[in-house]
Order: C-alpha cells, then structure tokens, then sequence
C-alpha cells in the first residue's frame, strides 16, 4: 500500500468519524443522560416542584417490604412467562403450517402481519368491548358454550390476567411466525436427506434435526420477544387499567402510579432501577448472542 | 422444505389437520379487525342487542359524529406530525452514522453498538420517567418536540442498526473508485451509497412512522391537551362517551387504517425491519 492510499484512508475516516458525531451526542443526551439520571434520583426522595433530599438506599429498604410492588413484579413475571412461552410454541406450530411456497400461503404470511401493526390501544380498546362482562361477544359466546366465567373475563381476579395475556399472543404470535420462517427457510437440507436415507421417520427428524439446528433463532426469538413484554403497558391500561384489584398490574404500571399519580418521582425512579436491571441484564445476553453468531 | 408428510393416508390426514389450524388461526386473527370496523359502521343501539351481531348496518353517521364533535383532526394533525417529525430526524442522524459504522474501524465502535442495542432492551418507563423531568427543565414539557426526542432515540438506533447492515452488504469498491475519480467522501456517501440502500431507507421511515403513530405511553406522559394524539384522544373520549363502542371504533379504524396500509404496500419491508436485531 502506497502512502497516498495511506493518506486517502485516514482521510476517508476522518470525515466518516463526523457522521458519527449526532447519534452520539444524541443518544448520550436523550439516553444515557436520562437513565443516569434516573439511577442518581433513585438515591433521593425527590417529588415534583420540591428539591430532593439524597436519602441514600432508604427508597430501596422501602421497596423490599412494598409488597405493592413485589406483587406487580410477579405479575410481571406471569405475564412475561405465560404470553412469551405460548407465543414460541404457537410461533413454531404456525411457521410449519406455513412453511410451503404457494399463493395462498403468501397471502396468508402477509395477512397475518396485521395485528402487529395494529396501534396497541386500540387493540386494547377493541378487546376491552370484546370481553365487555354483559355485551362482549367472546364474553357471550364462553357463556354459550357453558364455561363459568362467574362475573367476566376482566372482572374475576383469577381471570384477567389470563385475558390480557390472550391479547398479547394475539398481538405478537405473528413476530414469532415470521422470525422463525426465516429460520426454517435457512436450515441446511443435507442433514434431512441424510435422515431420510437412514429412514428417520417424520417424528425424530423434527425432534432430532430441526429443533436442535433451529435453536439460535429460536432464542433470538426469545429474547426480542421477553425484552418487549417486559415493556407492555398500552393494552393493560385500556382493558383494565391494572384491575379488578390488582391482578394485572404489571411493574409498569405501578411504576407510573407511584411516578405519575403520586409524584414520588425518586421512589419510582428506584422501582424502574430494577426493571433497568433486568432489562439490561437480558440485553446483554442478547448482544453476546449476536456476537457470537457473527463470529 | 415440505417434510411434514410425505406418504400416503398420513399426508391426507396432516393436510386437513394443517388446513382445519390455519383456518382457525386466521379467524383469531381477523376476528379483532373485523369486529372494530363492523361496529364502526353500526347503529349504536344494536350493540345493546344479544345475541351479537356482526354488519347489523352500514352506516357513517359514527365518523361524521367524531368529525363533528370531536377535535380528532387536531389529533390526527399531532400525530402526523410527531410521526414524520421523529421519521425525519431519526433518518438524518440514523443513517450517517450507519453508513460511518459501516466504512471505518475506530476506538470505542463496540461501546457505540452496545449502547445502541441497550435502547432495545431498556424498559420505556425507565427512560420516560427522568425524560419528563428533563423535558420540564428544558422547558418542553407538554410539546410535540418533546415526543418526537424520545421517539428518536428509538427509532435512530434502529435505523442505525438496520443501515449498518444494509451498508455493509455494500461493497465499498465503488465509492472508492469514485474517491479516485475526485468524489470526497461525503459525496460518495451521498451519490453512491444512498442510491444503493433504498430498501433500507424506507424499512427505516416505515418503522420510525408506525412507531410514533402507534405510541400511547410518550404521549400520555409528555403530551398536555393542545399536544393530545389521536391514540390518547380517543382514550379521553372513551370515558365520557358511556359505552360509545360504535364512536371509539370509528376513531380506531382511523388510528389503524393508515399503519395497516402502509404495512401491506411496503410488506417486503415491513417484514426485514420486524426480524430486526437477528435474524437477517
């Protein structure tokens, strides 16, 4: 390599190196900032319109006995577990029903892509009339078929969360179809003719082959879709708002309460430290995964 | 890669079982969409009725009602502009910065991506909480601007990380031999690499734009009354309207009707940005 190339690449980097420059500025004000922020006001006792006091671990004590939040912290973890499981199963159940190159599976690849777009209260809303405990059609239908419901889907404390749970695989069993298609699309075909030489049957094939070369993708699936329940907020807010009681209220939603409605910003600021956690903590197996896969 | 089945009565019977489930399964799936938009064309007293009925009517009266006595073109009007806004900005700063990431090795590129995929995995009540506080002591509390700022910071790390990709399955070849016809660099960016990623520039405007439309938590907090988008608005509405189903879906099928759309007009590329941090 010549010293002109040499010039012309350090060149070339330099004038790269700026278009680098927004995004960082950016991300280090509007995102690094805020979330040191939030980790310093968790020391504090800080309430709107007051100046905080720093009042060291005492929002955290407090939060070892908050059995408020411990609850909604569990009911975060149900939600997270159940919708997520049941989403990769059905996601793997629907992919192979799909995974065949015609019109109609197109169509239907396409078609059922709507409710991830769907706007998510709306969704919400929609599901809130759907299960409506006097008018609601799936509500009037369950009845029909003779299941006891007692008052209503929403309104029975051992249902609800089971109810918001159903939307939520509604909204997000798509992605997981999508994700794993390409998946399937990608495995190798040796393995399966080699199988099939031996005569492996349909059964071991999928047990033995598929879902061992599928693994990667499958947890990347996972780890997407935990990342983004651990945020659900929008549907529980319009179907129930966190009740009957508080039987859905997920930690979001007790975060905002406490943030919001109470204006206890620096207590709420320590509650959201360990959503933080968590969410970092599955982040970063999840940039370790990519790494790897990408040698 | 059909292997489910390849022989004889267990092909037949796996083909009308695969059949009968998909069946099924479009029906869960439609059910919702065809719900809101038969109930937005319904009388509003045949909701009252059981057993319940579907396309009962086909009337407008429930969209010249919200047009009438509701401010939904001020609160379709926010969130158009909160969506192109945050559409706009996350491009300008997202896709520079992919394509730098992209082109050159320099100290600290790791920490940069770490950051950027953090934002994927950070709860957004964690970062909307010290934001409004923030927002408040710049002054912006209750403003589109602050909307759009904290949508960007999803929807730039997206892009970045999305065009990075794109970027990278660009050969450079090209723009360095239009560097040595006397291109800088930036033009080489802007004639040559641009041109060639045109896919993921529009996965990266579709996404950013159905994100902010679809967004309810950033509105509800940092959104006052004049700054309501249409989401929120029609949660506001919601409650005063008593059981005013056939109205909230009419204003639902506005609030989806234009993210639906765009979707299956661009569904090739709805479908890359959606296996976004993965599977490529």
């Amino acid at each position: 390599m010549s010293l002109s190339d040499l010039l012309a690449i350090d060149k070339k980097k330099r004038a790269l190196m700026w278009f680098l420059v927004p995004i960082s500025v950016y991300m280090i004000i509007f995102f690094l900032y805020p979330v040191i922020y939030n980790i310093l006001i968790g020391f504090t006792d800080l309430k709107l319109g007051r100046t905080p006091g720093y009042n060291g671990l005492a929002n955290y004590s407090e939060m070892l006995s908050d059995d408020q939040f411990l609850k909604s912290l569990i009911t975060t973890l149900v939600f997270v577990l159940g919708a997520v499981s049941v989403e990769v199963i059905f996601g793997l159940l629907i992919a192979f029903l799909l995974n065949h190159e015609n019109r109609l599976m197109e169509f239907i690849r396409t078609f059922i892509l709507i409710p991830t777009v769907f706007t998510p209260l709306v969704a919400g809303l929609v599901w809130k009339s759907l299960y409506h405990p006097d008018l609601g059609m799936i509500t009037y239908y369950i009845r029909k078929l003779g299941i006891d419901i007692g008052r209503g889907l929403i309104v029975e404390r051992s249902l609800a969360l089971g109810a918001i749970i159903v939307v939520d695989i509604w909204e997000w069993t798509p992605l997981m179809v999508i994700i794993l298609l390409a998946g399937l699309k990608s495995l190798p075909t040796e393995p399966y003719e080699a199988a099939r030489i031996d005569g492996a049957g349909e059964v071991p094939i999928f047990f033995r082959i598929t879902l061992p070369l599928l693994r990667p993708t499958l947890l990347i699936a996972l780890l997407i879709r935990s990342l983004d329940a651990l945020k659900v907020f929008d549907i529980i807010w319009a179907i129930t708002g966190g009740g009957p009681g508080t039987s859905t209220t997920v930690a979001n939603l007790r975060i905002y309460e406490v943030g919001i409605n109470q204006l206890r910003v620096g207590y709420a600021a320590a509650l959201s430290n360990v959503l933080l956690i968590i969410g970092v903590v599955i982040g970063l197996i999840f940039i370790k995964y990519i790494y790897k896969k990408e040698g | 890669m059909a292997l489910v089945g390849r022989n004889g009565t267990l092909h037949s019977t796996l083909n009308f079982f695969r059949v009968l489930v998909i069946f099924l399964i479009l029906i869960f799936i439609a059910f919702p969409v065809v719900w809101i938009l038969s109930t937005s064309l319904s009388q509003r007293i045949s909701m009252f009725k059981l057993p319940p009925k579907l396309f009962t009517s086909f009337i407008l009266d429930n969209y010249k009602y919200v047009f009438s006595h509701m401010a939904i073109t001020s609160w379709i009007f926010n969130s158009l502009l909160i969506s192109v806004g945050t559409m706009v900005f996350s491009l300008i700063i997202g896709v520079p910065a992919g394509y730098a990431f992209s082109r050159i090795e320099f100290k600290g590129k790791k920490l940069l991506l770490v950051m950027i995929l953090l934002t994927r995995a950070l709860p957004t009540i964690v970062l909307v909480m010290p934001f409004r506080v923030i927002m408040q002591n710049f002054g912006l509390l209750g403003t589109r601007t602050a909307v759009i700022l904290i949508d960007t910071v999803y929807n730039a790390a997206f892009t970045f990380w999305l065009m990075s990709g794109i970027f990278e399955s660009i050969p450079s070849e090209l723009e360095d031999s239009a560097r040595i016809d006397g291109c800088n660099p930036v033009q080489a960016f802007l004639y040559i690499a641009i041109p060639l990623s045109k896919p993921g520039l529009v996965t990266s405007a579709l996404f950013a734009f159905i994100f902010s439309w679809n967004d309810f938590l950033f509105a509800l907090t940092l959104t006052s009354p004049d700054t309501t988008t249409l989401p929120l608005g029609m949660l506001s509405t919601f409650g005063i309207l008593q059981q005013g189903w056939t109205y909230m879906a009419a204003m639902g099928v506005l609030a989806i009707f234009p993210v639906i759309l765009l979707s299956l007009l661009l569904q090739k590329y709805y479908v890359s940005g959606l296996t976004f941090g993965g599977v490529k």
